[in-house]
């Protein structure tokens, strides 16, 4: 219900927005390459929209005060940093620290300006779309998505110059592992990823997120599954500092394809996931899991939306937040199912562990369901570990600490056996657990 | 004939209490402006305090803007083409029902409200409103000896100004939202409840609206307050006419408990809900919100929603005290083309309070039933526990069923559960019981009717056969 004070408070807002908004259009460089076309349109776009308000209700629990606090100027020198020579950049894992991928992966390195296919080979079934299908498929599954003028989406358009385009045909053995990592001060990363399924295909795809200082990164992945075809996606996200990342994920789902993704998070100041999936013709299978933790004065905010196209469709979503310190976790998680959504079998669930009394949880599924022959069910459940739990296992002789670790990490592992198996070279576990 | 549409046949029963009474009326112009505000508290006599309340409520309005928020969807409304005062040209309350105008008795008497007291069986004392104001409540010197005050707003206004002065808006402000806003302006009448400390309010209190002019709305005000100790159950109801227009309804229900009172609230909403095409029918804009602002205290909505065009209600409760309790269980039925965008916010103050939503959702036609909810856990609610179910049944594929549960807590050592689910009228359960000899239509009745027991297991006794029949009435006839 909107409150008076909700309205006078963030009046002044606008403003504000608008001129960080502005100041980040005027300093970007000028579009060139491939995207060409995309960032004109992603920045005419931005240039209308001002930045989303908390009077949105999509956006009512979400506070871009971190987002805001990066410096726009900096932010818009995303090309014009002084990167490293082309060539050194796709290979070099050594140097960074990063773990050695996991046998049966192919590893690339996502920098936002230079091609990650440079110099590599890529396994069976993997193949690079030419400019010209790019130009034709880009943009396809977000606007069937309904979400391609999402603000988080203009705004990647409008910075990202290279995709990473690929067609995917029969089953790859393989583990595609897509790795970007992001620091500095005010640093932008525009991420953008497209995979196109043939018949039958078959993809694991592994995306590692990491930032730090006070970049912010910004994702777009766009899928198509055709018939029959599976995915089964992975996406680590570990922040810190003042790290920012937005992440969007549109994903198109033909007849009897399968989609499994799981989301692990932690770390950033603020983090916002927004996969958006579509059954086109219903028939098809989605699993969605996340686990994110936020602590300090972090804010992750999960944001779903699922919708059933045509008849006997089905969704398993399970989301879960571990809530610490001054944290603050949002779930919106939309499930449409229209009258031709027969037989749509969709259950959803939302679990938060609450561990501190300065933290915060916003919950908030919602069903909207026009077919009368369907099974559709929602639970959320909010609340600290719980006391007959831990009583059990100390009753076993397990001291307190280790009780509530075991318990957390019971919670954490019902979302992560899921990854994709190149996942445990990353340590999702530890990285989600450390000091919580 | 095919289950989906035999069950919609079923649904799809005539509003029995469509009648127009042709009783004299006195209504003002169309239209609202501070002098209409003004002529209102003129008619009324009130004292200068709430003249001051209506005009800061009114100038509050004009700066607001309606919502827009929620699923609803409606035409324009025109605020200055309502008769916002209409009154049955009768002036002053009579001492006696025998100098009550008999066409009003028989318009309560039609609607099954006997109001004469000898004729009553049942223990229940009733305030009657017809239009803008109120026409007779009974059982009031029984009433009185108890120390209970129960009597229409206006009344009230002239017996116990302080009371008033004290409790109204005191729990939904004027500038709450926009009809609030509205309401607190132009409000006519309504009912107040007075249970002073200790008592036990010793019959049912019932107050029956009744919408009869067309072009007119209904804006009532009902204030309960228990004090220390204090319990009552309240149970309101309602009709209107069918027109062709729409009848805007904007009510403010404000209840409050203070230590171990426990206010029970019960509901059966039948308005007029337009015709099959969605012509006609009442906009139910009502605001609804009760404060447990005593420890231990309790209130406890339950709802009956089967009527209106469009309802848009969230009865609360803002649970203050330590241990308080808050309830809400709701049965809301839409058909055709109605709208309904309902549900509760309870609010996690207090430490140790617990609440509990059970909401049932029941969509036929090409009607759209919205359950929303808020459950707030506050920093200071150590201990809190709230457990929702919310379950909505699809009757044909044409209809909608929304649910938007929000949760917001902010206290560890509270928990919150939630559960929703949505079905239809299965039919190896339907295929069931009537192999076992029961009739196409009974057998949907049971099945409804036990989807909803959760909450008529909630409605005072004397009521709950009338929510059941209701409903039946809703489901009843027309089978092949």
């Amino acid at each position: 219900m909107v409150s008076a004070s909700t309205s006078t408070t963030s009046s002044a807002q606008p403003m504000a927005a608008n001129a960080w908004i502005t100041e980040f259009l005027e300093r970007l460089p000028a579009p060139s390459g491939d995207l060409e076309a995309v960032q004109w349109r992603g920045r005419e776009a931005l240039a209308r929209q001002p930045l989303p308000s908390r009077r949105n209700e999509d956006w009512r629990f979400t506070d871009l005060g971190s987002l805001k606090a990066l410096d726009p100027a900096l932010l818009a020198q995303v090309e014009a940093t002084e990167g490293t020579d082309p060539a050194a950049i796709p290979i070099a894992d050594s140097a960074d620290a990063l773990p050695a991928p996991a046998a049966g992966t192919m590893r690339l390195r996502l920098d936002g300006r230079h091609d990650p296919l440079a110099g590599q080979t890529l396994p069976a079934g993997l193949t690079r779309l030419s400019g010209e299908e790019l130009q034709q498929a880009l943009g396809h599954t977000l606007a069937r998505c309904g979400c391609e003028q999402h603000w988080p989406v203009e705004f990647n358009q409008a910075s990202a110059s290279h995709c990473l385009a690929l067609r995917v045909s029969g089953s790859v053995a393989e583990t595609l592992e897509l790795v970007a990592t992001a620091s500095g001060e005010s640093a932008l990363l525009p991420i953008r990823v497209l995979l196109l399924l043939e018949e039958k295909a078959s993809l694991k795809v592994l995306q590692v997120q990491l930032g730090s200082g006070s970049s912010l990164s910004s994702l777009v992945v766009e899928m198509h599954l055709g018939r029959e075809a599976e995915v089964q996606h992975g996406l680590l996200a570990f922040g810190e500092g003042e790290a920012c990342l937005l992440a969007h994920l549109a994903v198109e789902q033909e007849i009897e394809s399968r989609f499994h993704s799981v989301v692990a998070s932690r770390g950033w100041a603020l983090a916002r996931f927004e996969p958006r999936i579509t059954q086109v013709e219903g028939a098809a299978h989605t699993d969605l899991k996340a686990i994110q933790v936020a602590q300090d004065h972090q804010l992750v905010d999960g944001h779903s939306r699922v919708e059933f196209l045509g008849p006997d469709g089905s969704l398993e979503q399970l989301h879960k937040a571990i809530v610490d310190g001054h944290g603050h976790s949002v779930f919106d998680g939309a499930v449409s199912v229209p009258r031709r959504a027969q037989r749509t079998n969709a259950n959803q669930m939302s679990r938060n562990l609450l561990l501190s009394d300065q933290a915060r949880i916003d919950t908030k599924p919602e069903l909207e369901i026009v077919a009368d022959d369907v099974r559709c069910t929602h639970g959320a459940t909010v609340s600290r570990l719980q006391h007959d739990q831990l009583f059990y296992l100390q009753s076993r002789g397990i001291d307190a600490a280790t009780a509530s670790r075991l318990l957390k990490r019971g919670f954490c592992q019902e979302v992560l056996v899921d990854l994709p198996a190149a996942a445990a070279s990353w340590q999702p576990l530890q990285r989600l657990l450390a000091e919580v | 004939m095919s289950t989906a549409s035999t069950v919609s046949d079923l649904v799809s029963q005539p509003y029995k209490y469509g009648f127009v009474s042709d009783i004299e009326t006195e209504k003002i112009d169309k239209g609202l402006s501070e002098d209409v505000v003004r002529l209102i508290s003129a008619k009324k006599n009130e004292p200068a305090f709430l003249l001051e309340f209506r005009l800061r409520a009114f100038r509050q309005w004009l700066k607001m803007e309606e919502p827009d928020w929620s699923t609803v969807s409606h035409p324009v409304i025109d605020y200055q083409s309502i008769i916002y005062y209409a009154s049955p040209k009768q002036r002053d309350k009579k001492a006696s029902l025998d100098e009550v105008d008999p066409k009003l008795l028989e318009t309560f008497d039609k609607l099954g409200i006997p109001l004469s007291e000898q004729k009553r069986l049942s223990n229940v004392a009733v305030d009657a409103v017809f239009d803008s104001v109120s026409i007779a409540t009974t059982y009031r010197e029984k009433l009185a000896e108890h120390g209970v005050v129960f009597c229409s707003i206006s009344e009230a206004v002239k017996d116990h100004p302080e009371l008033i002065e004290r409790y109204l808006g005191s729990v939904v402000p004027a500038n709450d939202n926009y009809f609030t806003a509205l309401n607190s302006a132009v409000f006519s009448d309504g009912s107040f409840v007075f249970i002073p400390k200790g008592v036990e309010c010793p019959m049912e209190l019932s107050t029956y609206f009744r919408i009869n002019s067309e072009d007119t709305g209904q804006f009532e005000r009902t204030l309960i307050v228990a004090e220390e100790g204090a319990s009552v159950s309240y149970l309101e109801g309602c009709t209107a006419p069918m027109f062709d227009t729409n009848q805007l309804h904007a009510a403010v229900v404000e209840l409050v408990t203070l230590d171990d009172a426990t206010i029970k609230y019960s509901t059966v909403q039948n308005w007029y809900a337009g015709d099959e095409n969605g012509k006609g029918g009442i906009y139910n804009f009502v605001t609804k919100r009760g404060q447990c602002r005593g420890d231990r205290s309790k209130i406890s909505w339950t709802q009956v929603e089967t009527g209106s065009a469009i309802t848009w209600k969230y009865p609360s409760c803002v649970l203050l005290g330590a241990d308080s309790v808050g309830e809400f269980y709701s049965v809301a039925l839409t058909n055709n083309r109605q709208q309904a965008d309902t549900g509760t916010k309870m609010i996690h103050v207090g430490p140790r309070s617990r609440s509990t939503i059970v909401s049932k959702g029941i969509s036929a036609g090409h009607s759209s039933n919205s359950y929303r909810g808020l459950v707030q856990i506050g920093p200071k609610a150590v201990g809190a526990k709230n457990y929702s179910q919310c379950d909505s049944m699809l009757i044909g594929d044409q209809a909608a069923a929304n649910t938007y549960p929000y949760i917001r807590s902010q206290q560890p050592d509270a928990s919150v559960e939630h559960e929703a689910s949505t079905c239809r009228i299965s039919a190896d359960q339907l295929f069931y019981l009537q192999s076992r000899g029961i009739g196409f239509e009974a057998a949907v009745s049971m099945m409804v009717s036990g989807f909803c027991r959760d909450v008529f297991n909630q409605l005072p006794m004397e009521f709950a056969a009338e929510a059941d029949k209701l409903l039946a009435l809703k489901l009843e006839g027309s089978v092949g």
